[in-house]
């Protein structure tokens, strides 16, 4: 376990336990939107430029084999409307999310990734995309992919996946 | 040269009439009737289709072993938790509505249906923090004398509800911070699932409020070797396996519960390429005391791919009994395994591929493939 993976895992566990759902979604929008303003990383940039015109391959966002999927179980957002790390039109994004951990062939850098599901409309049915590496059942709840993480939305139900990096694993 | 027509004009109504006066009386008028169930078997399986593509509408399907029949459906809403009562008699259905069909207000609320007829009897509006997960037997589950329905809730703060199933009431809720799920014993204790390894265990009183509670030691590691939590039902209690291939037998029939030793479904030579995987993750029949297991070949990260063979066990010895290589026999791999509790013993097998296999328990002969039943049929229920 890498450090930044264990103080993430502690924070959302601590959240989950010693606050409110309130307080749990404020923080962690506030966590979240934090990360979204992380300076770009060279890998999301290309993820970015994939989405935006390149046709879509075997690393690419609208392929389930894509680096920053290795935990992640639903439709990719990336075939559905929507990019690795942006919702279709017409959906929201889930405040809470599980973490993975993934290692970019790139760059060769291990980076903290954000599985947010996109909710608000039914099942896009589209690109089904389940990997596990390092996924743990649900008594670990920040590290599992089985549960519907829309669960706190106002409208819960799952339409698709994100994967948003927050930031490298340190070593 | 009309003769020659007129003649073949005359011989084709002579034949028409002929075939006329040959054909067979008209059918007779049909009378809609609704299908009874036939008398309950111990062939039957309820297979939970988990609809991947179309969530909302996740159903189980009753299967018949023996005639390789579907007969009929219990419609089960959006990431539904389900099981039967002790006694078969009722399917338990905890799950989500939208008021607008895909959206708008969330529903939560456990749905009771009678196996005799599949119809929907009653049920009970939960608060709307319901687990939705992948299926397990502990996201809703009946205490053993049917006096308490536990369902387990996520928010993600983890907790449960204490249902009353007669009365149609909600008794209470309780708290299992970094525990999970509700795995029921005897007529009033409730075990959770804890991240650090441990079992928390709650003892009820008569009202269905929280007495006490306890936690064991750890028994397996998160970090390490994490253990599936489908439990697989034994004689005493529950079977946990890891993701490596431990086997941790746990008798829950005390008040509290005691740990086997664990064994391994593998060889030091096989730790760490052959491994269990799938959803449904472990069949055992109580009787004979075989444990069935879908095993794969894979690293880390492959616990839920299905089974390229089923590895038979003796639960007393040990002893691996058999390999029975169903990917070799065209099926795909195996997600869900459960075997009938009977003495002529069938085994079914789910795959990816969506066929439900009918397989002799003893022999691993496959008997039969259905189909395309349902499109993602990951959890296996048995009528008793």
């Amino acid at each position: 376990m890498h450090s930044l993976d264990r103080f993430l895992e502690h924070s959302s566990r601590s959240l989950a336990r010693r606050t409110s759902r309130r307080s749990l979604l404020a923080t962690l929008g506030q966590l979240l939107t934090g990360a979204a303003l992380l300076p770009l990383l060279p890998v999301d940039r290309g993820s970015r430029a994939q989405a935006s015109g390149a046709k879509p391959g075997a690393d690419g966002p609208e392929n389930c084999e894509y680096w920053k999927y290795c935990a992640i179980d639903g439709f990719l957002c990336s075939c559905c409307g929507g990019t690795s790390t942006s919702c279709p039109p017409g959906t929201a994004p889930s405040p809470i999310t599980w973490i993975g951990t993934c290692h970019n062939p790139g760059d060769g850098r291990d980076y903290i990734l954000s599985y947010n599901d996109c909710c608000g409309k039914t099942s896009c049915g589209n690109c089904p995309c389940v990997r596990n590496e390092r996924e743990k059942p649900m008594y670990r709840p920040s590290r599992n992919n089985d549960l519907n993480w829309c669960m706190a939305n106002a409208d819960s139900n799952y339409h698709c996946s994100v994967s948003v990096i927050l930031g490298v694993a340190e070593k | 040269m009309r003769a020659p027509s007129f003649l073949s004009a005359a011989a084709v109504c002579l034949a028409l009439g002929a075939r006329a006066l040959a054909a067979p009386p008209p059918l007779p008028a049909e009378h809609l009737t609704l299908q009874p169930l036939p008398p309950r078997s111990a062939h039957w399986v309820y297979v939970f289709d988990e609809a991947f593509n179309n969530e909302i509408d996740q159903r189980v399907l009753l299967f018949d072993g023996d005639s390789y029949r579907r007969l009929g459906q219990i419609d089960a809403g959006f990431f539904p938790a389900v099981n039967l009562s002790p006694d078969g008699s009722t399917t338990v259905v905890a799950t989500t509505y939208f008021a607008r069909g895909s959206r708008g207000a969330r529903t939560d609320v456990v749905e009771f249906t009678d196996n005799s007829t599949l119809a929907v009897t009653h049920e009970i509006v939960l608060p709307p923090k319901r687990a939705e997960t992948s299926p397990s037997l502990f996201a809703i589950a009946y205490s053993a004398d049917a006096r308490f329905l536990y369902a387990a809730y996520v928010t993600p703060a983890a907790s449960f509800g204490v249902l009353d199933p007669a009365r149609g009431t909600v008794l209470g809720e309780i708290d299992t911070a970094g525990c999970a799920l509700v795995i029921p014993s005897g007529p009033n204790r409730v075990s959770s699932l804890c991240e650090s390894g441990r079992l928390l265990t709650v003892t009820l009183g008569g009202d269905g409020h929280e007495v006490s509670r306890a936690m064991s030691e750890p028994f397996f590691s998160a970090d390490e070797d994490p253990v599936f939590v489908q439990g697989i039902p034994t004689t005493n209690g529950y079977a946990f396996l890891s993701f490596l291939g431990e086997v941790h037998e746990i008798d829950f029939s005390g008040a509290q519960p005691k740990f086997a030793a664990p064994w391994s479904l593998v060889s030091p030579a096989e730790k760490g390429l052959w491994r269990p995987g799938a959803i449904q993750v472990g069949a055992i029949h109580r009787g004979l005391g075989r444990l069935y297991v879908p095993m794969h070949k894979g690293g880390e990260g492959t616990h839920k791919d299905g089974g390229s063979e089923i590895w038979v066990f003796d639960l007393a010895s040990h002893q691996r009994l058999a390999r029975w290589p169903v990917q070799a026999e065209g099926l795909s791999r195996v997600v869900a395994v459960q075997v009938s509790q009977d003495g002529a013993p069938i085994l079914f097998a789910a795959t990816e591929h969506a066929d439900l296999a009918v397989l002799d328990a003893r022999t691993g002969h496959v008997r039969h493939v259905e189909k395309q039943l349902g499109q993602t049929p990951w959890m296996l229920l048995n009528p008793w």
